[in-house]
């Protein structure tokens, strides 16, 4: 039988931890510090935690944004028309799956599309940032709705 | 290979691009030995250079890896063949290819660019000195990229 800190994989830490926490018990008391404080907090953080903190999380578009992509019927696509992405024909699956983003009208494979937008903002054939074309279109049309009310 | 994505393939097949070879390793597809022919009217002239290039495994969500084998002398490829472009770095989209990557670095020995550098010395002798840069440029083609 394997303990608890064996499986878990925790046994290998046990004397930086019983470090940390020392310096911890220290720090508390001695009130003032908040800076080692600070330290060692970060300390404990994981590494991919830590980096994430400092760099920002990674770049990408909401998740119901992506959701929210408007999907092209299978009668519009045409028989030769492939997603660039995967380079696959949409006809060659009998239920294709083809969203397109609304500023540019590039379509996609909705499955390909969706892990290029959980990296990035920009349309994989124009670059156009749709993040920035949503919020146009979102402004304008709260504009329009405000118009509306004044003159109705 | 398990399963190699159909761009990939596609990619073997698709059209060739004069002056440019990609042959993918016989272990292993994701690691391709690239030939680039130097541009004409450019310092890489008649000049044949080997690169590498691997595709990672989130490729085409990530750039594909790419470096200079042949010694080359260009301010923006340094002296690991490592190459500053756009394209391999911030700038890359899922829907690039093989061969526009490839493009692009034709296109980049065409015309180097001192104020991006990556080799700080070369582009520092590039804007100081450009015709003694070129001529090194042209001497290095002559001595390290022999076609075969």
């Amino acid at each position: 039988m394997s303990t608890y800190e064996e499986e878990h994989n925790t046994s290998a830490n046990n004397a930086s931890r019983n470090t940390i926490r020392d310096h911890f018990r220290e720090a508390f008391q001695e009130g003032g510090d908040s800076g080692n404080l600070l330290e060692l907090l970060s300390q404990m953080m994981p590494q991919a935690l830590q980096e994430e903190l400092l760099n920002g999380p990674e770049k990408g578009c909401p998740e119901y944004y992506i959701e929210s992509l408007p999907r092209v019927p299978k009668e519009k696509l045409k028989p030769e028309e492939s997603c660039s992405i995967c380079c696959c024909n949409y006809r060659d699956d009998n239920y294709p799956l083809v969203v397109f983003l609304p500023h540019c009208s590039h379509r996609f494979d909705f499955e390909c599309l969706a892990v290029w937008l959980s990296k990035s903002t920009t349309c994989p054939l124009c670059r156009d940032d749709v993040i920035a074309h949503r919020q146009e279109i979102d402004i304008t049309q709260v504009e329009l709705e405000e118009d509306w009310g004044m003159y109705g | 290979m398990a399963s190699l994505p159909k761009r990939i393939i596609k990619r073997l097949v698709s059209d060739p691009v004069p002056g440019i070879t990609a042959e993918p390793h016989e272990d292993n597809l994701r690691y391709f030995q690239v030939t680039i022919e130097g541009p004409q009217q450019s310092p890489y002239e008649n000049g044949v250079f080997h690169l590498e290039l691997f595709l990672p495994d989130d490729y085409p969500m990530e750039a594909p890896k790419v470096r200079f084998l042949t010694k080359i002398y260009h301010p923006n490829i340094d002296r690991l063949g490592r190459i500053c472009l756009d394209v391999l770095k911030t700038n890359w989209s899922p829907a690039l290819q093989i061969r526009t990557v490839l493009l692009s670095i034709q296109a980049l020995l065409a015309s180097p660019n001192p104020n991006d550098p990556l080799a700080n010395d070369v582009a520092e002798d590039w804007i100081q000195n450009e015709d003694g840069a070129i001529a090194t440029a042209r001497e290095w083609t002559k001595r390290y990229a022999k076609p075969n």
